[in-house]
């Protein structure tokens, strides 16, 4: 007992729990066609619902990026190249990430939420008696459709965030609209792109994989499905944050690869 | 036991602790086909322990679990599906999905397993919940209505596979007294007109003696009386008396922690020892309990139950 209050065991086991059913619910996959209802449902709740909040956001980030960079800019004359620092932040690293943590604020706290609710209320048991794997009918379609959702919110964040910054740009900096999107194209290249949707996926999986995770794990009534639901906040930002240096780190190796310097 | 050959469900021997406390000691019954056996017993006393085994939820930490003649403690996550197809089980809420309606839940194990057509799906369905009399409120969703109609939709759920064993968990409890009375005649139908094998954990002494084949009094983790429900009310063993006449005779004693902390048995002939007087009831392995403690004491219990899934959730046992 003694031992299994040590706190790395239990990060140890939460992580291996999380992981073995992350890997069972891919092994359901085959199923999306049998669960496509619950699948769009899921999209629609994380996506669609998501969408306003996510747009507003990377909208205010975006125009907050701009600003400060327009005043670092500004002191070398510079203030035209504020789209091309925009366009790289918000591709590389602030689309995927924001929408992220967005994301496990609104989607991953309710979903864990959600499923501890049916734990307590003996939901899961009755699907487990009635011979549905909860991990096919309950964690498939939530990380289907959060891994669906997240790139596609955070391509629409990203393009939304850029026009923030260009709006201030424009209205506030002084850059002509023709010399922000100029710049911005410079910004970014596909690999920085498909690097960007490869991290909101890893992100949206990850988000997914521990709210279902903590939910299912979730004991001991109304406290308990608070704690999983506060449990998955914290733990999926923790990782997002990890999985983002790691993944920025994999980036750095991979552009020099690709342009040449390795 | 019944002449219809093999029990459906055998339970030998079968033990299990959780949270340092002995849940089941030793069980050991057998649920013949075509009976309705009542399982009876103080709250907390592993009732619905013995159920959760029953349906493979938990793992017995000794001893054998038979359904149909196959052992189950020992089977594959597989096989146990498949097993499992062979029951319906009526949960204590209900246990309805909650973003489904009445419908889709009861439709649930139809999609899941069977390759009905959606019309005989609609077919099954609508003549499970007119059995429960639900076929009106079929659209509504489970917040939507009342926990007595949970529970019947439940019911309706676990019999839409027409299985041949139905369990029930505390199918009475939360009902008013004209439904429950419903219930009841439900169970008693399926038996007469099925043939259904059916268990039911309940202490609610009145359905017990209206449905039971035979009556199993549950007590501390053993089978303390199995009997026809004649045999249970004329019963002389105290605890089975005190618990049908809901207090009014026989003695309760329950063991206090200490006690089985120390595996003090429950020992029903041991009576003398308790002495209220003397002050140490603790030291003769029995307390008297008030109701509050009973209470919180089966509220420890059940929150043990859940600790020894997430051991990590259980520093209360060691203050």
């Amino acid at each position: 007992m003694k031992l299994s209050n040590n706190a790395v065991l239990n990060a140890v086991k939460g992580a291996g729990n999380t992981l073995v059913l992350l890997l069972e619910a891919l092994g359901h996959i085959t199923q999306v066609w049998h669960r496509r209802r619950s699948i769009l449902n899921q999209m629609h709740v994380i996506g669609t619902q998501s969408l306003p909040i996510t747009c507003f956001f990377m909208l205010l980030i975006g125009m907050v990026f701009a600003l400060q960079t327009g005043i670092e800019f500004a002191r070398f004359g510079q203030t035209n190249l504020v789209g091309l620092v925009i366009v790289s932040a918000m591709v590389r690293e602030l689309g995927p990430w924001m929408t992220a943590f967005v994301l496990i604020a609104r989607v991953g706290s309710s979903m864990a939420a959600e499923i501890g609710s049916m734990k307590v209320a003996e939901e899961i048991d009755a699907l487990e008696v009635m011979s549905i794997n909860p991990a096919s009918f309950v964690v498939m379609p939530r990380v289907v459709g959060y891994a669906l959702m997240g790139p596609a919110l955070t391509v629409v964040g990203t393009l939304i965030g850029i026009f923030g910054g260009g709006i201030v740009a424009n209205m506030q900096l002084g850059v002509q609209w023709s010399d922000y999107f100029r710049f911005a194209e410079r910004g970014a290249e596909a690999l920085d792109i498909y690097w960007g949707l490869l991290k909101s996926l890893v992100f949206s999986v990850t988000a997914a994989a521990v709210a279902c995770s903590n939910g299912m794990r979730t004991t001991g009534g109304a406290v308990g499905v608070g704690r999983a639901s506060r449990n998955t906040v914290v733990i999926s930002l923790t990782l997002v944050v990890f999985f983002n240096y790691l993944l920025t780190s994999f980036y750095r190796v991979v552009k020099m690869f690709v342009s040449g310097v390795l | 036991m019944s002449d219809n050959g093999k029990p459906v469900v055998e339970f030998t021997d079968v033990s299990k602790k959780l949270g340092g406390r002995q849940i089941l000691d030793k069980l050991s019954f057998e649920v013949a086909k075509g009976e309705t056996f009542v399982i009876i017993g103080y709250s907390g006393s592993g009732k619905s322990v013995s159920l959760r085994h029953m349906v493979g939820l938990m793992q017995p930490d000794d001893g054998s679990i038979r359904i149909d003649g196959d052992e189950i403690t020992t089977m594959s996550r597989k096989e146990l599906e498949l097993m499992r197809r062979k029951f319906g089980v009526l949960f204590q809420s209900g246990a309805l999905i909650a973003w489904l309606t009445l419908f889709e839940n009861v439709e649930l194990p139809l999609v899941e397993h069977t390759r009905m057509s959606r019309k005989k799906r609609a077919e099954v369905v609508q003549k499970k919940l007119e059995l429960v009399n639900l076929w009106d409120d079929r659209d509504k969703f489970p917040a939507e209505i009342s926990g007595g109609m949970k529970k019947r939709g439940g019911l309706a759920r676990a019999l839409a596979l027409d299985p041949g064993l139905v369990l029930y968990d505390e199918p009475s409890s939360g009902l008013d007294p004209v439904i429950a009375y419903e219930v009841d005649k439900l169970i008693n139908g399926l038996r007469d007109d099925h043939g259904m094998t059916q268990i039911v954990v309940t202490h609610d002494m009145e359905s017990a003696f209206t449905i039971a084949s035979r009556i199993g009094v549950f007590y501390h983790g053993e089978m303390i009386q199995v009997g026809t429900p004649d045999e249970i009310r004329a019963s002389q063993i105290p605890e089975v008396q005190h618990f049908i006449t809901g207090g009014r005779e026989g003695q309760v004693s329950m063991r206090s922690d200490a006690a089985i902390a120390r595996g003090v048995p429950p020992g029903l002939n041991s009576r003398r020892d308790v002495s209220p007087t003397t002050g140490n009831e603790q030291d003769a392995g029995y307390v008297l309990l008030s109701e509050e403690e009973v209470a919180a004491s089966a509220t420890r219990e059940s929150s043990d139950e859940t600790s020894s899934l997430e051991p990590e959730e259980s520093q209360h046992e060691n203050p």
